[in-house]
């Protein structure tokens, strides 16, 4: 029960073989009342998307939408230790993303043909992956872009650890090999399973993330289209993306796939818009470019989880489009700079600087709270972080309107993730290296997503890169949405050993080391 | 039935990376050019001065470097060429060429390049990395056609002074035709009640295609053709029932023997090397140039799951439905590599539509590089022979009242 | 006036009782993760009534 930060066991606020934390957290009067008001805002969120009749009955129809009783608990996690300017910082992204998944929700059932069946509305509704950038949606400001995949996957796997081994195993059950990987694997077995809501004018798949993603599109789309009669787009984001040759093809997919909306919904692409979210995107870029600066200096502010999950939602499934995401892109920098000045730190002691690499685990997303609590490894940034820095054409002019298709086809070439497992060793390989270098980090702690083929086949090269430079690099093997395979303590042994045998360090909070954390969500 | 006279020197071609007819192309001055995936336009890589050779790993053995580089994740194949390239296998190709087809394919390529595995004492030695389409449409066309340039005609004209030109090209496609009648014309004979060639000879012949200049077997295949023609079939078929194999990279010879020796007699190869569609020959008219020919041709008979649009998805199971029924087939075994992320999918989409929508019987198997004798396989694929019989069995009962 | 005075302070009295009530209570609840403890209780009677759901899974 104390106001310092780091003064805490937080280790012993998990219950052995526990769904849930004994209690929460007392971070002093200030700050405990903030976390408090907070709550209460969560909990008003969740009333008011419960009040509707059509949300109930999605509550008892899809099997995800369990997941969704877990969501203070997420935001507990992500908050673990902090205290003044980050846990704003930590509440005002998490808050504003549930409030945005929330509305997702809603507006999924108000269009779903099982539950709200609204016609008219579904015929207003793109539905995309939820791995792909909303570029495409930038110039459609009537037309509503939803993802199905994010909150029935996506979002559950981040409030449950459990969310996805259902999905997981029916995908198995129809005779899908164990071994791609979990996320289009899951996101086939909700289709499959008959649990995805139904809406919609038309669909547009992609081809990122990677082959699983691209295959398991297939399976989705066979029922989207052939039964459900929705039509789908597939746009094909070149894999080298840094190639010049492929930037007319990728232009040209945008413009095919703007043309199919049109078609289907009856709506026309609206320039006037799509600029006013071009400069929204590029606000972002300079924020996110500002925080990564401060974070190459001893005092980091927006780091960890505070940086990856806004930036993955920010980056890519808002893409510019909302207003509300500028307002907290505003208020972060402001709080970041205000902790700067003060010279804040997020943590008791800060021993090492870390860049966090490869693709992290989906039911482990706090691990890097976890990282800078126990250890006091500071994840400087990450990989789905490092992201387009491009800036956008913002003003309507008819030769920014041709950079614009290409300033779309960027972006969606460019989306979290595989604009570093794809487009050649360089982006994944070299780039880590500069990036280092520039962060001056002296530790690399890579995920190895094991199914994730792009990845796990530079594994040699990343060894052998590390051991020349002469910097730690500490793998960190898992199954992104599996914890069957390697669980979360089984990630956490992965960085215990190596502190303790090879940099022969004592946790900071030794409470943290172990966690029997199994069964929780 | 007799033995095939060239059967034995074809297999021995196939059991070395680096075999003869390698060697003697290169001693008569050809530029050999590695490739890795069949969505690389073969005539393009078979231009005058030059030649083809689809890497390959024969008798693989251990696999330990290049698991260390790709880790157990990836396939076997892609570790299998890695640990060869590593062991300086592959020193007989001049370049290497090799579209993102699969990500492990890619970092295959890549983990080459890194360590520096080929193009020791070749100045010229080149990598290149292609990107090629995802969709059979006129934009996927475009792309084909710039990356053929980019990747394979430029390299080749620059590094080696190879002749691209539209003539050049035609003259390719050409001699890349004959091969294509020859097998197609050999392949023609596994159709029959009585086949006059087994799956297996057939096989041997197809990776042949693949792995050596394809100049130097003209005469040979040209020879079987021939023999074929005057080949008499066992008296009795031999096998219990006829499967198409559909599925990826099928470059190991004991595959289709153990199929065959387990009782399924293989009539039609629906897999990256196998000659359906690799080997159909590429007709050009002269109002075009001879590359968009080309590219939309592989382009549009392209069978590799990575393409993503609906018609090509749907496309590929209606393609296997009608090999089954032109090559008589009673049932279909769709395979995979491990760990391959395209076909995991394809295979089950495939396997559950022929079963569900098509009402064939299909055998559903993953497999490894090398599958030797695997008697866990043997066993899967004999239930399978036995449950087609069961089947027809039944069939005949109903029909007969 | 009086009246009214003592009405309005009554009321106020009341409402920072009711204020007060909802923040002790809200906050005994949040402090001692009781939402979560509930919803944890609530969570496996409902994974089986999604077991219980007629569903036509097919690929």
């Amino acid at each position: 029960m104390a106001k310092e930060i780091g003064k805490d066991r937080l280790g012993d606020f998990y219950k052995d073989g526990g769904k849930v934390r004994k209690r929460r957290e007392w971070r002093g009067v200030e700050d405990t009342l903030y976390d408090y008001s907070r709550w209460l805002v969560i909990m008003a969120t969740l009333g008011k998307f419960m009040m509707k009749p059509r949300n109930v009955k999605a509550f008892f129809r899809y099997r995800w939408m369990a997941n969704y009783l877990a969501v203070p608990m997420m935001v507990d996690r992500h908050t673990q230790g902090l205290r003044g300017e980050y846990l704003r910082i930590c509440h005002t992204e998490q808050d504003l993303v549930i409030d945005d998944v929330a509305k997702l929700l809603d507006n999924l059932f108000r269009g779903d043909r099982r539950t709200g069946n609204d016609t008219e509305f579904s015929k207003k509704v793109v539905l995309v992956d939820e791995n792909e950038m909303t570029a495409v949606m930038m110039g459609f400001p009537t037309l509503k872009c939803l993802s199905r995949e994010t909150p029935s996957t996506y979002v559950s796997v981040l409030l449950n650890q459990h969310a996805a081994e259902h999905y997981i195993d029916v995908a198995q059950e129809f005779g899908l090999a164990g071994d791609v990987c979990p996320m289009p694997e899951a996101e086939a077995g909700v289709s499959i399973d008959d649990d995805a809501p139904i809406l919609g004018a038309c669909a547009i798949q992609c081809n990122t993330t990677c082959d699983g993603s691209l295959l398991g599109n297939g399976v989705i789309s066979r029922r989207l289209e052939g039964e459900d009669g929705i039509p789908v787009f597939q746009l094909a984001a070149p894999l080298r993306h840094r190639e010049d040759d492929v930037q007319e093809y990728a232009a040209q997919e945008i413009r095919n796939a703007i043309a199919f909306i049109e078609k289907h919904t009856g709506e026309k692409w609206d320039w006037k818009e799509y600029f006013e979210c071009a400069k929204r995107v590029n606000y972002a870029t300079k924020c996110r470019q500002e925080w990564l600066e401060m974070n190459r200096t001893p005092y980091p502010q927006v780091f960890g989880s505070n940086l990856a999950l806004y930036t993955e939602t920010n980056y890519m499934a808002i893409c510019g489009r909302l207003a509300a995401f500028e307002k907290a892109d505003r208020k972060i920098t402001r709080l970041a700079h205000q902790a700067y000045e003060k010279k804040k730190r997020a943590a008791k002691e800060y021993r090492h600087r870390a860049i966090i690499w490869g693709v992290q685990s989906h039911y482990y997303m706090d691990f890097l709270v976890w990282l800078l609590n126990c250890w006091g490894i500071v994840p400087l940034t990450d990989m789905l972080s490092m992201v387009s820095t491009r800036e956008l054409a913002e003003t309507d002019t008819p030769e920014n309107r041709e950079t614009a298709i290409y300033d779309m086809a960027w972006l969606t070439e460019n989306m979290i993730m595989r604009n570093r497992t794809h487009g050649g060793y360089k982006v994944l390989l070299d780039e880590l290296w500069e990036f280092t270098q520039q962060f001056n980090a002296d530790m690399v702690i890579l995920w190895e997503h094991m199914s994730c083929k792009a990845l796990t086949g530079m594994h040699g090269m990343f060894e052998d890169r590390a051991r020349e430079l002469g910097i730690h690099l500490v793998w960190v093997s898992h199954d992104l949405f599996d914890p069957r395979i390697i669980s979360r303590q089984g990630v956490r042994d992965q960085i215990n050993n190596y502190m303790r045998t090879v940099m022969r360090e004592e946790p900071i909070d030794p409470s943290l080391e172990v966690l029997h954390d199994e069964e929780s969500w | 039935m007799k033995d095939l006279k060239h059967l034995i020197i074809f297999e021995q071609l196939l059991l070395e990376a680096n075999n003869e007819l390698i060697r003697q192309a290169r001693e008569e001055g050809r530029v050999c050019v590695a490739y890795t995936c069949e969505n690389t336009p073969e005539p393009l890589m078979n231009l005058p001065g030059a030649f083809s050779a689809r890497l390959r790993a024969p008798r693989t053995g251990s696999m330990e470097v290049a698991t260390y580089y790709l880790t157990s994740f990836l396939c076997e194949y892609s570790r299998a060429l890695l640990e060869r390239a590593i062991e300086g296998g592959y020193s007989f190709a001049d370049c290497i060429i090799t579209p993102d087809g699969c990500s492990m394919m890619n970092r295959c390529v890549e983990n080459m390049e890194l360590l520096k595995t080929m193009g020791k004492d070749k100045p010229n030695f080149f990598y290149e990395y292609m990107e090629i389409p995802m969709k059979g449409d006129d934009n996927g066309l475009n792309l084909y056609v710039l990356q053929c340039k980019n990747h394979i005609l430029k390299p080749l004209s620059e590094h080696y002074g190879i002749d691209t030109s539209d003539a050049a090209i035609r003259k390719a496609v050409a001699e890349h035709n004959r091969v294509c009648e020859l097998i197609r014309a050999i392949g023609e004979y596994r159709k029959g009640e009585r086949p006059r060639i087994t799956g297996y000879e057939f096989h041997i012949l197809t990776l042949a295609t693949y792995a050596c200049p394809k100049y130097l077997l003209i005469d040979k295949l040209e020879q079987t053709l021939e023999e074929l023609k005057t080949r008499e079939p066992d008296e009795n078929f031999p096998y219990r029932a006829r499967v198409v194999v559909v599925g990826s990279e099928v470059d190991d010879l004991d595959f289709i023997k153990l199929i065959e020796d387990s009782g399924a007699y293989v009539c039609a190869d629906r897999f990256c090397y196998g000659s359906l569609p690799g080997r159909d020959p590429i007709v050009l008219t002269d109002d075009e140039d001879a590359l968009t020919q080309i590219c939309r041709q592989y382009m549009r008979r392209a069978e590799c799951p990575r393409y993503m649009d609906t018609p090509k998805m749907k496309g590929r199971r209606e393609y296997v439905a009608e090999t089954a029924k032109e090559y008589g087939a009673d049932g279909i075994i769709y395979e995979q590599m491990k760990f391959c992320d395209p076909w995991a999918y394809e295979k089950m989409l495939g396997s559950h539509i022929l079963r569900e929508e098509f009402g064939y019987p299909v055998l559903a198997v993953d497999r490894p590089y090398s599958i030797a004798t695997s008697g866990q396989m043997r066993t899967r694929v004999q239930a399978f022979v036995e449950s087609m019989e069961i089947k027809k069995i039944q069939k005949e009962g109903v029909a007969n009242g | 006036m009086n009246q009214v005075m003592k009405f309005i302070l009554k009321l106020l009295f009341r409402l920072l009782l009711i204020l007060l009530g909802f923040f002790v209570v809200t906050f005994t609840v949040y402090l001692f993760n009781l939402d979560m403890k509930l919803t944890a209780a609530i969570e496996p009677w409902l994974l089986k009534h999604y077991d219980r759901i007629e569903r036509d899974a097919h690929l």
